[in-house]
């Protein structure tokens, strides 16, 4: 199978993923307990002024026809309208995308930095004091909630050392770099975490390898043994991992956003639930599966890169 | 002594001097905000951050104090109604410009008022029901009135009220009013206020400027504002928000929470104000004579809830939860910042044998109440742990149920509770927003209680049309008296507004109705 077409399959494999993530979020959203009308009003509001908000949402029609409304505005590029920003819901989220990729990215970045070199020392060392005190840390990053990471970050580093700004986005390209550095290092703690313990039993078991013992036999330098056998075979099982963790660098948002002031979906995810604002919650739920689904499919690209196999079953 | 009574009086008029000199023009104030504003006008405003803006970009034609409660000229110069209450004409101030230097004029005022009475637009056109037409003269408007209505003065210094541009508006592009009124927000039209509205990134941040052609003189008999631009920032977590003004990244930060205020107010770099607030806690109970479910319900009899009431030492709760920043109810109907607030000193004092008492009287021993709380409030949680330890003592079983606010507000609806929290700021200068949401029927059931009494009903209905001062203020004594004794709320505690200033900040105020005004703000250089 050429890269090609391999790729257009993947593709056409999204499309049934993406109607059935819009049965589940039409369905979980109708589930959430309380009246929307009653979450999106203010609790002064009479009942003729919720009476307007459930025509508005259409909450008075037939379930099937509301679902049938939905599939068929959202395929027209209509998301309808978020009640809370009283703003159309496409607009919104696509101001807000580029925050939250950008977030994403460089969480992802960091976690490859501090992961891999550490990944490899502690293979390098398994079992020896480095390769303990390595795990020991990360352990402690992964039993601590993202919340009180960021705000021990912003306490210490952008508070009382001023290295960073507490919190917010910037304007310029320099500025999200150095605004996004905190809470993108607070997702990337915890995501690193996870990878640098993949990445590690993935590096012992390759160095035990037939293939790695040969090249050792054949008399090849260690950095070349590390760099092209080791690593590459290594990687392929942390970039699944990584791909996989994208979906939970994303939710990582819904709480680093807030904590940072960082203007992204994560952020505006929370508000519209806590607002029960249905467009919007509708909204962003099928712009991150989109971004989820995509990421796969970048991660499955890779793999089929590193792995010919991939590419010829 | 001679000299010393001429140095005296010296150092006072220097001081004197000082104080008039004082204001420093020009900066810009960076505000760190809980939420950001989604569309500051007049009618739309329905949530408090859009609310609590709106004056500052559009001014009303009559203004409230700092003191929350006396009525003051705004864009017009004075009023006056006529004896029979039913007509009301308003002057327009002389010269009076919007930002774009053009003239503020009595068509202006005449749309602007007939926008906030369309019961098409926004929520607020019920406080404008009493208005039977707007009539446009040379130098005002003339109301001609349904009846009598003694609010409608506090209503026209109200930020629903306030004066836009006809011209900007039709010009404005959108297929109807409220998409007008989102492109002005979204394109900053020409205001009648103290600011206009310079950028804003949606959900981060916004920026005002000084409005050029205000009328409003400062202390200096310069026009106001001071400030250059007030800068604000969106910042929904509270520890973050108050970090960003110790690193001094921000001049000011509002809803700290009251756990930080001792502590903030001991940083000699921060000034730490607690405004005076129309700010109520209260507990709905359901005092119909069956529960939701058909059985019997044990709260049903006023003893009863005067039991649980006694019952609950409110000044622990003050101090468990706002931290000793609040104060116990004094009035049942309202805070004690509110218009015609009778204060009857502290309502049902902490008294356990009295309780015991009326709860042996009632039938209310060994009942079993459920309390349904805020899920992730932690208030919620302290407070009802610590009625539940309370209530133990005149032998009231409590359950604690958890739930989220939409269900709360589903609940309350329907009747199917037996007490929660619920909190109240005042939207309007005046007490029949508060005492309708309270203690009426039609309006909303008496809060959700089910309440339903006769007299305060006929009251009320009889104050919202009596222009004489002190026969309503006795009406609102009266309302005072049967709410408090039918009782069907936990009366609880009021609570400031907590802004955290730099110290170099000065004449920032939040009023009592909550609006952030930043028209008087400077800072010292």
């Amino acid at each position: 199978m050429s890269s090609l077409s391999y790729l257009v399959s993947r593709l056409l494999q999204i499309i049934p993923t993406f109607l059935l993530v819009m049965v589940v979020i039409f369905l979980l959203v109708r589930m959430l307990p309380g009246d929307p009308a009653i979450a999106m009003a203010d609790a002064k509001a009479t009942e003729a002024q919720l009476e307007l908000i459930r025509q508005k949402l259409g909450l008075n029609e037939p379930l099937v026809m509301q679902f049938f409304y939905f599939v068929k505005n959202t395929l027209s590029g209509d998301m309808g309208t978020s009640i809370l920003l009283k703003a159309p819901v496409l607009d919104v989220i696509i101001e807000r995308i580029p925050v939250t990729a950008f977030l994403t990215l460089y969480a992802v970045c960091l976690s490859i930095l501090i992961a891999g070199p550490l990944a490899f020392v502690a293979a390098l060392n398994k079992n020896r004091g480095l390769d303990i005190a390595i795990r020991s840390g990360f352990q402690v990053g992964l039993s601590t909630p993202v919340f009180y990471i960021g705000l021990l970050l912003l306490t210490f580093l952008a508070a009382s050392l001023r290295l960073f700004p507490v919190g917010g986005y910037g304007t310029t390209f320099l500025q999200h770099l150095h605004h996004l550095m905190l809470p993108a290092l607070t997702v990337a703690l915890y995501t690193s975490a996870i990878i640098m313990r993949n990445l590690r039993s993935a590096v012992i078991e390759v160095l035990d390898a037939d293939y790695v013992q040969f090249a050792r036999s054949k008399g090849l330098s260690r950095s070349v043994i590390l760099g092209r056998h080791v690593l590459r075979n290594a990687l392929i099982s942390t970039v699944t991992l990584l791909g996989l963790s994208i979906g939970n660098l994303m939710s990582g948002t819904l709480v680093t956003e807030t904590v940072f002031a960082v203007p992204g979906l994560g952020r505006l995810m929370l508000e519209a639930i806590f607002a029960r604002d249905y467009p919007l919650i509708q909204g962003l739920t099928l712009t991150f599966a989109v971004m989820v689904s995509l990421v796969f499919l970048f991660t499955d690209m890779v793999q089929a890169w590193l792995d010919p196999r991939l590419r010829l079953s | 002594m001679k000299t010393l009574l001429i140095a005296a009086l010296a150092g006072v008029s220097m001081l004197a001097i000082n104080s008039a000199q004082a204001v420093e023009r020009g900066g810009t104030l960076t505000f760190a905000r809980y939420d950001d504003s989604n569309l500051v006008d007049p009618v739309y405003a329905d949530r408090n951050p859009d609310i609590w803006m709106v004056t500052n970009l559009y001014d009303t034609l009559l203004r409230t104090k700092a003191d929350g409660k006396t009525i003051v000229p705004g864009l017009a110069s004075g009023y006056e109604v006529s004896a029979d209450g039913k007509t009301i004409s308003i002057t327009l101030r002389d010269g009076i410009k919007f930002s774009d230097g053009s003239a503020i004029t009595p068509a202006d005022v005449k749309f602007s008022l007939e926008r906030a009475t369309n019961p098409d637009f926004g929520p607020w056109s019920g406080l404008l029901g009493s208005v039977e037409s707007i009539t446009a003269t040379d130098n005002g408007v003339t109301l001609a009135m349904k009846n009598p209505d003694p609010t409608i003065i506090s209503i026209l210094a109200t930020f629903n009220t306030a004066i836009v541009s006809k011209a900007a508006f039709e010009a404005a592009p959108g297929a109807n009013d409220q998409e007008k009124a989102t492109a002005l927000f979204a394109s900053g039209t020409p205001v009648s206020g103290p600011f206009t509205l310079k950028d804003r990134t949606r959900g981060s941040t916004m920026t005002f400027s000084a409005n050029p052609h205000y009328w409003r003189q400062g202390e200096d008999g310069k026009p106001l504002p001071y400030l250059d631009e007030v800068s604000f920032v969106v910042i929904p977590d509270d520890a973050t928000r108050i970090l960003k003004l110790q690193a001094g990244e921000v001049n000011g930060a509002e809803f700290v929470p009251f756990s930080r205020v001792a502590e903030l107010k001991a940083d000699p770099a921060i000034n730490m104000e607690l405004y005076p607030s129309t700010r109520i806690i209260y507990s709905p109970i359901n005092s119909r004579e069956t529960r939701a479910d058909g059985s019997p319900n044990p709260m049903a009899t006023k003893e009863a809830r005067q039991a649980l009431n006694y019952a609950i030492n409110k000044d622990a709760l003050v101090q468990l939860i706002t931290h000793g920043t609040g104060k116990s109810m004094t009035s049942p109907l309202m805070a004690s910042t509110t218009q015609l607030a009778h204060d009857g000193g502290p309502l049902y004092p902490y008294d356990v044998a009295k309780a015991k008492e009326l709860a042996a009287a009632s039938g209310l021993e060994g009942a079993e109440i459920t309390l349904t709380t805020l899920a992730g409030s932690s208030d919620d949680a302290t407070l009802f742990a610590a009625i539940q330890q309370m209530w133990g003592a005149i032998g009231v079983n409590v359950k604690v149920e958890q739930v989220d606010n939409p269900t709360r507000g589903a609940k309350n609806r329907s009747g199917e509770f037996d007490i929660h929290t619920y909190g109240w700021v005042n939207d309007v200068n005046d007490p029949a927003q508060v005492a309708g949401w309270l203690g009426y029927y039609p309006t909303r059931k008496a809060v959700g209680t089910g309440w339903n009494n006769a007299e305060f009903n006929s009251l009320f209905e009889a104050s919202n049309t009596e222009i004489d001062p002190e026969k309503r203020s006795e009406q609102y004594k009266r309302m005072q008296e049967i709410y408090a004794d039918a009782a069907p709320l936990l009366f609880l505690y009021e609570t400031p507004f907590a802004v955290a200033l730099s110290a170099n900040v000065n004449g920032y105020l939040q009023t009592p109705l909550g609006n952030n005004e930043f028209s008087s703000a400077w800072i010292a250089k």
